[in-house]
């Protein structure tokens, strides 16, 4: 009676395209749909100049391919690599595991993120046409197959941390590798500076074609004999990964889905008598300690903070260190902006119980606070300490507290203003590092973070300019007033709207809103504030803020600060002009969707309970 | 009679989508009320509402006449609430989750430790001690609100579907705690589409179908002369089906 057939390798890998397809048909509605366009105009944006790079600077190629690797590699750690088609679905399909992987990998490619990707491996045919016709023939194989790959490795990745990412170790060993590629990947021309990649004939060339990502340059550039054996030998790869995620998956779909849990404990520790805040601080304080997911972001933070300092010192730039404790601070301030967001719809615990937001909201910020607080202060005494950077004193002194307290009111005021609902934690799928929000959107409220955080810092600063030891005050004073303020504002709000906050989280954003949203604005403005929001960032703090410190310290040493190199009667317009372009364009990104967003109609989700 | 609980005009869309629309509903204060209807009825957006957990779009919700969207704080106080499908502290084990909204409600530390502990016992949580509430079966998920909702001894007590994915032994407690509560004074309000334990447990029944209360009022008079179940699919006008189609599954 039953039917034993099951469909071929083809069929299969037919019906999941289509049923991936179909999911990603069915989630295109409101914001969803215009994240997607945004994010493949920005990608196609990335993947052409890619092919510009082939072809006006190829000897940069293999870096440009690095950096698409490395995106397949750290995307899904940082923002945890959504599954459309989760195995788990086809656990019970009467097919071998490695007819269920390819044809899971061919829906893998039925999204848009792959079809981008293949526009900009598109540089490898363009690159092979310096070599002949035989050069564009092994450029236009080697970019399909690189593509396989690249696909095929970042499923491995995230296959292998929901399957060993079970532990504090585990999760911190993740963080302090993502938080390193991220300071690689913002400051590692340090280190290749001192390393010399711009001689071609530099191991660096050699190790860039190396990576999975240079393959294809390499076959390209041999002769073809060569160029052929390159590109079977990557074939084999190929099969060999296929291989191994077949065997990770058939494990995976076996082994319970724990939720980001640590698995070895003793019997907790007892509740500690108290009430109020502390008794919510104990709660938050019970929490970071046991959800990998904080302890991942935390060790991205905090190795990101130590790793930065310690590239620049490849070139001989000691005076970032002191900063490594604050540094610390914004980044961890950025990873815990979604703390309602994360803990999802048990908010209703906190608003059924009387009094209970301002407990809550206080607990949060203590408990952040001795989270990051005792470390951070170690590092920044430590940094100034080692470094024999005396003059950094009052600068560190001043501005720690500012941020300090800066973080702990912001955290909280963006987790009531501006969270982003995930998926409740006890229904989240197989990937423990995931939270199962909306990584765009979690991304912004990310930068978001790491712009105002440190703009509570600016008055100390102002200070420290004035006299270098009324920062102090200033930073202690400033510190006390946003943790207290804000979080003052995020209870009241709480209170007030917080019944919408679990409505967001439970029945997804309500129809009328009236609120701003990038998402709402045309085409052109949504790809221009993402642009902005993106790399605004840098004329104004690398090439603004910190060259005008230096040139009021003294500092001559230009590093890498265009206004430096510059004769000096060009060098304060020019950190004018950087400053002012860097203001314009965040003023730009802010206003905008103010203005165009409340007259815009929003688009309507119905999305409702059983 | 004073009401435990009165519902006025409640109304909510999602969408195109109206889940509860013009919903009044009285529930005498030490009565055992079931509120019955199909999937997707509108239950859990209507108790959700009725408790302050989900901003209706039209109406009010008075417990013991106190007006729950206007003096939300004394309302909460006499109030406990067991929603269906909402996260808890995830990461505490039952018994921090305890003694944690204990000590948050400002209960006495002794007091505290006390209820926990027999809530822990009589619920059969005790025995997993080390266990986070993520690691929770749906069962005990179900039974760890339970005991979340009992703590502060409240007046009234409103649970989603309470016995759903409980295990007999534990849903026989469940009910014997549920009865000796009602009976000492206490009123309850669940909702089930299990009529048959509705039939037993409860003394007031209301039925909302496509988000309506089609009936509601004491037992006997809702049932009439026949069982709860017949009421019930005479009531939402359904007929049952599976007779029909489905060949090949015999053949």
């Amino acid at each position: 009676m039953a039917h034993l057939l099951t469909p071929g390798p083809a069929a299969l890998a037919r019906h999941l395209i289509g049923m991936r397809l179909a999911l990603m048909r069915n989630s295109l509605r409101g914001d969803n749909a215009s994240n997607l366009y945004t994010g493949v105009s920005l990608g196609l944006i990335l993947a052409l100049g890619t092919i510009a790079v082939a072809v006006l600077w190829p000897a940069q190629l293999p870096l440009a391919l690095a950096a698409w690797l490395s995106g397949w590699i750290f995307g899904p750690l940082l923002v945890g690599g959504s599954e459309a088609l989760r195995p788990e679905y086809f656990a019970m399909l009467p097919a071998p595991p490695g007819r269920i992987a390819a044809g899971l990998l061919a829906g893998a490619f039925a999204g848009p993120v792959p079809a981008v990707n293949l526009v900009a491996l598109l540089s490898l045919p363009v690159y092979g046409w310096r070599f002949g016709p035989a050069g564009v023939l092994i450029g236009l194989v080697a970019a399909v197959t690189t593509l396989i790959t690249l696909v095929m490795i970042s499923r491995v990745i995230v296959a292998l941390v929901g399957l060993f990412v079970r532990s504090r170790a585990t999760a911190v060993a993740v963080g302090v590798l993502t938080g390193t590629a991220i300071a690689l990947c913002s400051n590692g021309w340090a280190p290749a500076v001192a390393l010399g990649v711009s001689d071609p004939a530099a191991w660096s060339q050699r190790l860039l074609r190396a990576l999975p990502s240079g393959w294809g340059v390499a076959a390209v550039e041999a002769p073809w004999p060569l160029g052929l054996a390159i590109l079977a030998a990557g074939v084999g790869v190929i099969a060999l990964l296929l291989a191994a995620w077949a065997r990770l998956l058939s494990r995976r779909v076996v082994s319970a889905a724990r939720g980001g849990v640590p698995s070895r404990r003793g019997t907790p520790r007892p509740f500690p008598v108290t009430s109020g805040a502390r008794v919510a601080a104990a709660k938050e304080l019970r929490a970071w300690w046991r959800d990998l997911v904080r302890i991942q972001l935390l060790a991205v933070a905090f190795s990101f903070a130590v790793v930065t300092p310690l590239l620049l010192g490849t070139i001989g730039v000691w005076a970032v260190v002191p900063f490594t404790g604050l540094i610390a601070i914004v980044m961890a301030a950025a990873s815990s902006a979604n703390l309602y967001g994360a803990d999802g719809t048990a908010l209703w615990l906190t608003l059924m119980t009387p009094g209970a937001e301002r407990a809550d909201v206080r607990g949060r910020q203590l408990a952040w606070l001795l989270v990051v607080g005792p470390a951070a202060t170690v590092l920044s005494l430590g940094g100034t300490l080692v470094s024999g950077q005396s003059w950094a004193w009052p600068w560190v002194l001043g501005l720690l507290p500012a941020l300090l307290g800066g973080g702990a009111g912001l955290i909280v005021l963006l987790a009531v203003t501006s969270l982003v609902p995930g998926t409740d934690p006890h229904k989240r799928g197989g990937n423990p590092l995931s939270t199962g929000a909306d990584e765009t959107a979690e991304t912004s409220l990310a930068w978001l973070v790491l712009l105002a955080v440190p703009a509570t810092a600016l008055p100390a600063a102002g200070a420290i300019l004035l006299h270098p030891w009324a920062g102090v005050a200033t930073g202690v004073l400033t510190g006390a007033l946003c943790a207290w303020g804000f979080g003052a504002i995020a209870y009241r709000r709480l209170e007030r709207h917080g019944i919408d906050l679990l409505s967001l989280m439970k029945h997804g954003p309500p129809p009328e809103t009236g609120k701003p949203a990038v998402a709402d604005l045309p085409v052109r403005h949504r790809i221009g504030v993402t642009i902005c929001y993106s790399l605004a960032w840098l004329p104004l703090f690398p090439q603004g803020l910190v060259p005008m410190v230096m040139k009021i310290l003294g500092i001559s040493d230009p590093v890498w600060f265009l206004a430096l190199h510059l004769p000096p009667i060009w060098q304060w317009p020019t950190i004018i002009f950087m400053i002012a372009t860097g203001l314009l364009m965040y003023g730009y990104a802010i206003l905008i969707p103010i203005r165009l967003g409340s007259s815009s109609p929003a688009p309507t989700d119905s999305r409702g309970p059983g | 009679m004073p009401t435990a609980l009165r519902a006025i005009g409640l109304r909510k869309a999602f969408g195109d989508h109206l889940a509860a629309d013009d919903i009044h509903l009285t529930v005498p204060a030490g009565s055992f009320y079931g509120l019955v209807g199909p999937n997707g009825a509108g239950k859990t957006t209507t108790l959700a509402m009725a408790v302050g957990l989900l901003r209706p779009d039209a109406g009010r919700a008075e417990i013991f006449g106190v007006d729950v969207w206007r003096d939300t704080v004394r309302a909460k106080a006499l109030i406990g609430v067991l929603p269906d499908g909402n996260a808890l502290p995830e990461r505490l084990t039952g018994r921090e989750v305890l003694t944690y909204l204990g000590l948050l409600r400002g209960l006495e530390p002794d007091v505290v430790a006390e209820r926990t502990d027999e809530l822990l016992r009589v619920l059969e949580l005790h025995t997993a001690e080390r266990t986070l509430v993520i690691e929770y079966s749906t069962g005990m998920r179900k039974k760890i609100g339970l005991a979340v909702a009992l703590l502060h001894a409240p007046r009234l007590l409103v649970l989603d579907e309470p016995f759903e994915a409980v295990d007999p032994v534990s849903a026989a407690t469940i009910r014997t705690i549920l009865r000796r509560f009602a009976d000492g004074g206490g009123s309850v309000i669940i909702s089930s589409h299990v009529m048959a334990l509705v039939e037993q447990l409860c003394d007031h029944v209301g039925v909302i179908s496509d988000g309506r209360v089609v009936a509601a009022g004491p037992l006997a008079e809702v049932r009439g002369t026949g069982s709860l179940e017949d009421a019930f699919v005479g009531l939402v006008g359904a007929r049952t089906t599976g007779t029909e189609g489905l060949a090949w599954l015999t053949s």
